[in-house]
């Protein structure tokens, strides 16, 4: 069964990938019973089919992730959130009550776990598993590069955490939250992952990332 | 085209809004700027071959291109003797989310404004220099300001552009013959008489920034622009927001306003190897 | 209104700008070159200077417009007012929404708008500089603009105008060549389905000329469609299968 692509190469829209069309997988698509990439990204195996990585492209909440997002509306019996981009996920909680002791504000950041993601919409989990994050620099990058900011068995973050003493929150829709004791840390964490996002899947990434560290935390950049 | 279709308001963490204030509390800022930094400056002149004159600024991640049309038309009946400049701006939507398609809202139309008083008062131009013909002809400037990748304050990068583009513009060079005009094969470049530059400030509680970035913008308790011209005259003030500006502060805004057009000032004619003389 | 006054081929039977019949303008292709959208790219084809912008999947506001199995492609068509000779006034003239219209069209054959069901995605063109095919050089620059924000679809798309000129078929019309020729058809494609996506004529051409005009306009689509591939590439350079 020929595969005209080596592992993890790049591939782009309309690029032939196979002969076979029983093995289309994500981010690729069958025409006249061959299949195409449909999207840019790195075209791999996954469970004997061929698929493409996006390198870019839109979040798509799977039950369980977790997410941070913003307040956007208080109704009496829940919130929306705002997942950024297009993307909004509902809290509901049938007890008025409830909602009014949580007291969530418009505006208030929250980490959260995606409960049920399809047709109706995106809805997150309540009680334990919806917190209010209260302090810290929010930024997003795109959900794509969240693997990589993790890392194989989270190497990368952990290094980010280990050098510039920050605690980091993840969410996957790509929102971060940075909080540490001390602004170099901050702009060093910032820095390094501006970096990865924009150099992903670039070869020796995390030389390079843990060189900006040190060079900012020794104040060599401002 | 679907203009009914418009996005929902970004939605501002609040947490952002403590963290750069926290910070600037600190002295610092989200991309590592001093209090009263500009981002760094680009121009490019002369890209686009059919204006007659163009330019494109960018000040951090904000882009702006200007460009001039010149026609020949009568001068207004107030001053015969004066040709003239029109200045529009457009907030194109590929620029940010936040910019709908459609004609110049009153964001676009503000910055125009704020651009063409800048500009006007300071007298960059000799408007008498652009009449042909006293109340018939006269050189009618038609300068075009597009935002094309906004990430926080618009004005200042926009007066940039405006003025490189003038100040390379080639303008078809028009003579009068037997009291009727023609065109000479020629081309002519507007002196610049004065070279002024806004700086846009902004307040959070009680810091005070310059330049801000688009997430610096969203947090914003105030905004203000002060041009200053060469002379350090003040050309253009604009409040471009609600809230209060404390009295006292205005004294210090307009110190860091003279000096930073200076800054500005010595970076556009080192750029584009000018000076005004 | 076409005339055949107007000597558009010189003595040396190659056209004004010194091209030969079947030559493209010096091409420039950049991708990611807009920061505030999701995907964006610049095509120069000679004078001709465009960018193109994408938003989006995003929510649909007001909600009620939204389509519950699909998305909806929207575009934008528009030219800067110093972009052509005669300054354009401001807002969008009749030309540009019916440009836009089919350049939205041609687009839409290829995205695969059903895997996103109730949000909108936005293309905006802007011509900052119009020597002749710039509906082309904007799908040209909006399909590397979606590919670029990760939106889905067949084919990257790829455009161009043909012409007749003094009688001669030519590839890649200038704006002098439109205004003086005898026909003007712009066509745009997707090289992977071997189909046309936009295909408009201004002009006369007989069913042969017609025929051959096509032939022309493929031959600088997929010289168009090559370099669309180079550039997409070239943003990718130097990503690796590291710790993907």
């Amino acid at each position: 069964m020929p595969l005209y692509f080596s592992e993890k190469e790049i591939v782009l829209p309309g690029q032939l990938l196979s002969d076979n069309g029983r093995r289309s997988g994500e981010g690729t698509y069958v025409l006249d019973g061959k299949v195409y990439a449909a999207v840019i990204g790195l075209a791999t195996i996954k469970n004997e089919k061929v698929c493409v990585i996006p390198l870019k492209g839109v979040y798509n909440p799977q039950v369980g992730d977790k997410v941070i997002g913003i307040i956007a509306e208080v109704k009496p019996n829940g919130y929306e959130v705002s997942l950024g981009k297009h993307l909004f996920a509902t809290v509901k909680i049938p007890d008025k009550r409830e909602v009014q002791a949580m007291n969530f504000k418009i505006g208030d950041v929250i980490y959260g776990v995606v409960k049920e993601s399809g047709l109706r919409g995106v809805f997150l989990e309540t009680g334990d598993k919806l917190k209010k994050i209260t302090s810290g620099l929010l930024i997003m990058i795109h959900p794509s590069k969240i693997p990589r900011l993790i890392g194989r068995r989270g190497s990368m973050i952990n290094m980010l955490k280990k050098e510039t003493g920050c605690e980091l929150i993840i969410g996957k829709n790509g929102y971060i939250v940075i909080r540490g004791d001390n602004p170099l840390g901050e702009f060093a964490a910032l820095s390094a992952i501006k970096l990865i996002e924009r150099e992903a899947h670039s070869q020796g990434l995390t030389e390079r990332v843990g060189k900006l560290i040190k060079k900012i935390m020794q104040g060599a950049v401002s | 085209m679907s203009t009914a279709i418009q996005p929902k308001k970004n939605i501002t963490a609040r947490i952002v809004q403590d963290k750069i204030y926290s910070l600037l509390q600190q002295s610092k800022r989200l991309d590592g700027r001093g209090l009263y930094d500009m981002r760094s400056i680009t121009i490019t002149t002369n890209l686009i071959e059919k204006a007659d004159g163009s330019a494109l600024v960018t000040l951090g991640g904000t882009k702006i291109l200007a460009g001039i049309k010149t026609e020949i038309g009568a001068p207004y009946l107030d001053r015969p003797d004066e040709g003239s400049f029109t200045i529009n701006a457009e907030l194109l939507p590929l620029a940010s989310i936040s910019f709908e398609p459609g004609p110049p809202d009153e964001r676009g139309v503000e910055l125009a404004r704020v651009v063409d008083r800048s500009i006007r008062e300071s007298k960059v131009l000799d408007l008498k220099k652009l009449c042909l013909i006293e109340g018939e002809k006269a050189y009618i400037l038609f300068i075009d300001i597009y935002v094309l990748d906004y990430d926080g304050n618009y004005y200042d990068p926009s007066l940039i552009a405006a003025l490189a583009a003038i100040a390379t513009a080639r303008i078809p060079e028009y003579k009068v013959v037997d009291g009727k005009i023609q065109k000479t094969g020629a081309y002519f470049t507007p002196k610049l008489q004065s070279l002024p530059f806004t700086v846009t400030f902004g307040l959070i509680k009680d810091k005070l920034i310059v330049d801000p970035h688009l997430e610096e913008e969203s947090v914003l308790d105030v905004s203000i622009i002060i041009g200053v011209d060469e002379k350090d005259n003040i050309v253009s003030i604009q409040k471009n927001s609600p809230g209060l500006i404390p009295e006292h502060l205005l004294t210090k805004m307009i110190e860091i306003a003279i000096e930073k057009a200076r800054e500005i000032r010595k970076i556009f004619c080192e750029k584009l190897n000018i000076s005004l003389d | 209104m076409k005339s055949n006054e107007v000597k558009l081929i010189r003595e040396d039977g190659r056209r004004l700008d010194g091209r030969a019949f079947d030559e493209l303008r010096p091409l420039k292709i950049e991708v990611g070159v807009l920061e505030k959208c999701d995907g964006s790219a610049y095509v120069e084809l000679g004078k001709t200077k465009v960018y193109a912008a994408v938003f989006g999947p995003r929510e649909v506001h007001p909600k009620h417009l939204a389509l519950a199995d699909r998305a909806i492609l929207n575009c934008r068509y528009h030219m800067a007012s110093f972009s052509v000779d005669e300054r354009k006034p401001l807002g969008m003239t009749r030309r540009e929404i019916e440009l836009s219209k089919v350049i939205r069209e041609a687009l839409e054959s290829v995205v695969f708008l059903e895997e996103f069901p109730r949000t909108c995605i936005d293309v905006y063109i802007e011509v900052i500089q119009a020597d002749g095919g710039t509906r082309t050089a904007g799908i040209t620059a909006g399909s590397l603009a979606l590919a670029e924000a990760g939106i889905p679809m067949i084919d990257l798309v790829a455009g161009v105008a043909v012409g007749k000129i003094n009688g001669h078929l030519v590839l890649d019309i200038s704006d002098i060549e439109d205004k003086y020729g005898e026909a003007d058809m712009p066509v745009a494609m997707a090289p992977r389905l071997n189909s046309i996506v936009l295909l408009q004529l201004n002009g006369r051409l007989t069913g042969e000329e017609f025929k051959n005009a096509l032939e022309l306009a493929k031959k600088g689509i997929m010289e168009i469609y090559q370099q669309q591939r180079e550039a997409l590439r070239r943003k990718y350079s130097g990503i690796s299968a590291e710790e993907v």
